[in-house]
């Protein structure tokens, strides 16, 4: 193994880290900074809309993820 | 509470979710052999993306969902929410890991999270220790889930089943069908429960929202907390404990806790596919949160003088929801801590026994899988029991520094997934230095500047890692080579080593 560290190859898989990274992102500080306010959003306080999003986004992603993986024949 | 209802209903799930333990060997193949730890140990890697999906969801669902979750809402408020974040992360790890995980298990023989550690840094050393000191953490775990079992038959018994019989009767129901069926019990039971725990919580939070306010809608909560206690709605929630940095530095120590009993759940899968299916709709699972954090918020202006936190949605239960539901109440927090329980006693069984016994008393692998079987017994009679009825003080500071010291094996996984160079000596370097800041911020001087004491120990423990890998020898190329070509298949083709 002459590779230093392990990195995506492709496109699509850089893609896919990126989204990763950003989906922590979203739910740590800084970002968890802007949504923390004490509004309501849909009758729920932002902070539990956000922490729902960012569930919900975490399921596109490895939805995303799954057709890569799959289309690419790739375990 | 006067009724028999509750506890009736309570008993009715330990009977049934027994029933379902025992019957889960039916599953196996007809010549399949429940003392061979690749089917009492990971189920002979059977299972499917459903059972999975509900596995691994029940399983981190513990009793902290009906207890802690509203407790926390109840005294801090959204700062609860953290627990959501890093289920649903958990969920990307599993993702990206479980496949990888499950090959080396199918083409390595692997049953424990240990058997690889010793397996990539060829050290049966480094894997002993990695299984004493994961049990260390998975005994506590174990034990806090058996004293919310204990504590929900008290109360559904209106105190006549004391916390020690408790403790004994639902150790004894767990350990009839764990002993019969393995990982197989877990399964089964766990995806009752799973499906149990969702019903539930959302019976239990509408109703309640329901007797709070009239309607069907968390709004009204929400209004009134808004209105009269909004400190409730950000961080650092209404305890002022919760800040930014320890909120962030929890998330992220707890995604990189690879806990034993996962690992085996992930090896348990009937393939790699179905891992990554299960684990892309496992956040959705976590809608199972809500409805009881919602009932935590409600206790903020119905229940103000509450002693314990925790005991919010039971009190609530008690003082406004119909018998039934009291019951229902009972029966879903007992299978929140029976299901998270279970796996940690299994994993602790199986990991003492493949990983530190056999090593030492050179066992075969038959006797190794009976004695993995029959070790659950000592180890929840004689373990989880005694500290359970004991209920020590310190117990949640044994769980703190376990579960930090979970996250300092993390460079032993970045050497099985990302970094080809790690040696063995840099991994036990990086743990030993990374565990006792653990401790040390832990336990002399609690999480400095509010940063996670995990977070401190990985801080530590990644350079020295680093360090101590480039100076040591590393693994043995072809070691290195059979590991990478799973963990970095394309990696590995492109840059031209030898193929297999």
């Amino acid at each position: 193994m002459r590779r230093l560290i392990v990195l995506p190859t492709s496109r699509a898989g850089w893609g896919l880290l990126i989204a990763f990274v950003a989906l922590v992102l979203a739910g740590t500080w800084p970002v968890i900074g802007l949504v923390n306010r004490a509004t309501l959003v849909m009758g729920l306080p932002l902070m539990v809309v956000w922490s729902y999003l960012i569930i919900f986004a975490c399921v596109a992603v490895m939805l995303i993820g799954n057709h890569i993986v799959e289309r690419d024949d790739h375990e | 509470m006067n009724s028999v209802w509750p506890l009736l209903i309570t008993l009715t799930y330990v009977a049934i979710a027994m029933i379902i333990g025992l019957r889960a060997r039916n599953g196996c193949a007809k010549n399949a052999d429940m003392n061979s730890l690749e089917e009492w140990g990971v189920a002979g890697r059977s299972m499917g993306p459903v059972t999975l999906y509900l596995l691994i969801a029940a399983g981190s669902v513990s009793a902290y969902t009906f207890m802690g979750a509203p407790g926390w809402a109840y005294s801090k408020g959204v700062a609860v929410f953290y627990v959501a974040i890093y289920l649903a992360y958990l969920a990307l790890i599993a993702w990206y890991f479980g496949p990888k995980v499950w090959q080396f298990g199918d083409q390595f023989g692997h049953v424990t999270q240990a058997s690889a550690i010793a397996d990539r840094y060829q050290s049966p050393a480094l894997g002993a220790l990695a299984a004493l000191v994961m049990a260390i953490g998975s005994v506590a775990y174990a034990v806090l889930q058996t004293i919310g079992s204990a504590y929900i038959l008290f109360v559904m018994s209106g105190g006549m089943i004391p916390i020690w019989l408790g403790v004994l009767s639902v150790l004894a129901c767990i350990a009839v069908y764990l002993y019969a069926s393995g990982q197989r019990a877990i399964g089964r039971t766990n995806a009752f429960q799973g499906v149990l725990m969702l019903i539930v919580a959302w019976a239990v939070g509408l109703w309640a929202v329901h007797s709070a306010t009239g309607g069907l809608s968390f709004s009204g909560v929400f209004e009134r907390i808004q209105t009269e206690h909004s400190e409730f709605l950000t961080l650092p929630g209404a305890g002022g404990d919760m800040s930014f940095s320890f909120w962030t530095t929890s998330i992220i120590v707890s995604m990189f806790s690879f806990m034993p009993p996962v690992w085996t759940q992930w090896m348990s899968a009937s393939s790699a596919r179905t891992i990554r299916r299960s684990a892309t709709w496992l956040p959705t699972y976590y809608v199972v949160i809500l409805p009881m954090v919602v009932v935590g918020f409600i206790g903020i202006f119905s229940l103000p003088e509450l002693a314990r936190a925790d005991t919010v949605a039971l009190e609530y239960a008690m003082q406004h929801l119909p018998v039934v539901l009291v019951g229902l109440l009972g029966a879903g927090t007992l299978a929140a801590s029976m299901s998270s329980s279970e796996p940690f006693i299994h994993s602790v069984s199986l990991s003492l026994s493949k990983d530190v016994l056999q090593p030492v008393l050179k066992l075969s692998d038959g006797a190794t899988g009976k004695l993995a079987r029959l070790l659950i017994l000592p180890i929840m009679f004689l373990v989880v029991a005694p500290l359970a009825i004991a209920e020590p003080g310190s117990l949640v500071m044994i769980l703190l520094v376990g579960l930090g010291f979970a996250s300092q094996v993390l460079p032993a996984f970045i050497g099985m997934f990302f970094w080809p160079r790690a040696s063995r000596l840099g991994v036990m370097a990086g743990i030993v230095a990374g565990f006792l800041v653990t401790v040390a911020f832990t336990t002399l001087w609690p999480h400095p500047l509010g940063i996670h004491a995990g977070f401190w120990g990985l801080m530590i423990n990644l350079p020295v890692f680093v360090a101590v890998s480039l100076m040591t020898p590393a693994t043995n190329d072809d070691v290195v080579e059979r590991f990478f070509r799973i963990a970095a298949p394309r990696g590995f083709t492109r840059l031209g080593g030898a193929k297999k």
